[in-house]
């Protein structure tokens, strides 16, 4: 990066983003006063997962789209598996349902523990990392540490591993736990619960940038409670559909600076998913404690302010806690573990909410249950377009700083989204120049 | 606390040659089933479980430029630099560089880190360590039972 003091016009170029997943980098340039192009490029190869999931057996797509993300493999094992169950028109039972929200819960706990205390804290510190971070506030690190923790023991014992669960399968599970297994996990997760609390009141003590942005917010949205593994799509702007309907919606656009896909809804409009988001448009269904620490927290019912996102993530991280706690006491062992789903010709949809926003899989099958095409739409590629307007904004609105500043300020833009560039190719390096 | 020797396969068996560090401590495991012995796939998750460790032995699949199934040993002793890290802090983890300084803050590190590391050839996703990598898996855990053998009588 460039240190030079401001000017009317210059470009900020930063190579290589740190804090966020994959590879890109990030350009933005200023003519004579204004910000006159925000670019995101991405290099990292596409995976071409899609390709690659072609004339394979419809049992397979869980495992293998695991793989695409070391942090959000249920996400994409659990839309895999509702969009297979449904192309073969399979209902599993209640059960099962709640094991998968319960296996769900962990990699919430995982993957927001890992973000607020290691990745995104450490900006509002002006710190390089969460070691340089454990200098300044060592509880901090330490909690987010045993937080995340017991995310990982939840994932081991419903999912089999802590990372890429072996135990998911198109149906249900292999084997499901006992209570037993489930009971030695309380303890922990109330821990882990009042831990997430304090979190959030450390958090919100934060110095964010004064900035709002009318978001069109979509999400899952689940009748009964706080989307998670299932729902039907909503929008902010009254958008009310399945799965099948937000596949129909949301054209992906190629740009050349890219190798992520660009999406958008009805080919036009930018849409943001992900925990601003849920938390919009579901506010009613968090637990009273989540909702007491939201408001304790300093947020409304709607939070505007994607700096603030990692104050949304702490809420979310209770929530996840104690509906883990609420699932373990209300559980019965499903038996069978899986339902039987034979392959069938048609075409199946599913979404669910990975911890960074709505993940939708769909597949076309043969009669002999092969998979004959496959599209898959991971969360940063559709917040990709409203993470470039955030930074046009961000960046025009604070022109007065050096370089140096304005290209910190871009990255910590960025990673306000906990971007999953990995999975978004089919993403980051930051640059501000002024000319 | 002390708590003796850990051996940790640190590695994802999903990425092909990133399984050679499980397959190491698979190997080590064998041959002495006394030392406490873990697979880890994620740097970070070492905290905790190699917390007060006087030997803390991590095999890992390395990927330096050596030829495939190159062996090689990395004492980072008790308290020597862990070496730079191998690039940005990405939002899915931190390497093992990092993570030693994180549990050195944390004041939990063990009292000493040695990495044995295997030169991997393919880390695309599959099960299965390619022939030149499986074939230097013994030879990487008979310098980890080395290692442990040398500490044991040092101690």
């Amino acid at each position: 990066m460039t240190h030079q003091r401001p000017a009317d016009s210059r470009t900020v170029h930063v190579e290589g983003l740190a804090r966020v997943e994959g590879e890109g980098s990030l350009l933005v340039e200023v003519r004579d006063g204004t910000v006159e192009t925000v670019e995101l490029e991405i290099f990292e190869p596409p995976r071409f997962f899609e390709a690659f999931l072609q004339g394979r057996r419809h049992t397979e797509a869980p495992d293998i789209t695991a793989r695409i993300c070391g942090i959000c493999p249920v996400a994409y094992q659990t839309s895999a598996c509702l969009a297979m169950e449904d192309a073969c028109g399979v209902a599993i039972t209640d059960q099962i349902a709640a094991l998968r929200r319960l296996l769900y819960c962990g990699e919430w706990i995982q993957s927001h523990a890992l973000h607020i205390h290691f990745l995104h804290a450490p900006d509002f510190f002006g710190c390089q990392d969460a070691v340089e971070l454990a200098g300044l506030d060592l509880s901090a690190v330490q909690r987010g540490l045993e937080i995340k923790k017991v995310g990982n023991h939840l994932m081991e014992v419903v999912g089999g591993r802590a990372i890429h669960p072996v135990n998911v399968r198109v149906g249900g599970f292999y084997k499901a736990p006992s209570r037993e297994e489930l009971a030695a996990l309380v303890e922990p997760l109330r821990r882990a619960r009042d831990a997430a609390l304090v979190s959030v009141g450390w958090v919100a003590g934060f110095d964010f940038p004064d900035i709002e942005i009318d978001y069109r917010f979509v999400s899952l949205r689940h009748p009964d409670y706080y989307a998670i593994e299932s729902g039907r799509i909503v929008s902010s702007e009254g958008l009310d559909v399945d799965a099948k309907g937000i596949s129909d919606l949301v054209v992906e656009d190629h740009v050349a600076r890219s190798n992520a896909l660009h999406a958008r809804l009805g080919g036009q409009d930018m849409y943001l998913t992900g925990p601003l988001s849920r938390y919009a448009l579901n506010y009613g269904q968090l637990s009273p404690l989540a909702r007491e620490a939201a408001t304790a927290g300093g947020l409304g019912t709607v939070c505007n302010n994607p700096f603030k996102s990692i104050t949304v993530r702490a809420v979310e991280l209770v929530y996840a806690c104690e509906e883990a706690l609420r699932l373990i006491e209300a559980y019965e062992p499903p038996d069978p573990p899986a339902v039987a789903v034979p392959g069938a010709a048609g075409i199946g949809h599913g979404a669910s909410e990975a911890p960074r926003g709505l993940l939708f899989h769909r597949y076309e099958l043969d009669a002999d249950g092969l998979i004959r095409s496959a599209r898959i739409v991971p969360p940063t590629s559709q917040n990709l377009l409203c993470m470039e307007d955030d930074l046009r904004r961000v960046a025009q609105a604070n022109l007065s700083l050096a370089d140096e500043e304005l290209g910190w300020l871009c990255e910590q833009t960025v990673r306000n989204y906990d971007p999953c560039i990995s999975c978004a190719t089919h993403f980051l390096d930051v640059s501000v120049e002024r000319r | 606390m002390s708590r003796g020797v850990l051996v940790a396969g640190l590695g994802n068996e999903y990425r092909s040659d990133d399984g050679a560090g499980p397959a190491v401590a698979a190997y080590v495991s064998k041959r002495m089933s006394s030392v406490e012995s873990k697979v880890i796939s994620e740097p970070l998750d070492l905290i905790g479980v190699w917390d007060d460790a006087d030997l803390a032995v991590v095999a890992d699949a390395t990927r330096s430029g050596s030829p495939p199934g190159t062996v090689q040993l990395v004492d980072l002793g008790g308290g020597e630099d862990p070496g730079s890290s191998a690039g940005p802090m990405s939002s899915h983890g931190m390497d093992l560089p990092r993570v030693l300084r994180l549990a050195r803050a944390l004041g939990h590190a063990p009292r000493r880190v040695v990495v044995v590391g295997i030169e991997g050839e393919n880390f695309t996703d599959g099960v299965g360590l390619s022939p030149v990598v499986a074939l230097a898996v013994s030879e990487a855990g008979e310098l980890v039972l080395q290692v442990i053998d040398e500490a044991v009588a040092c101690a």
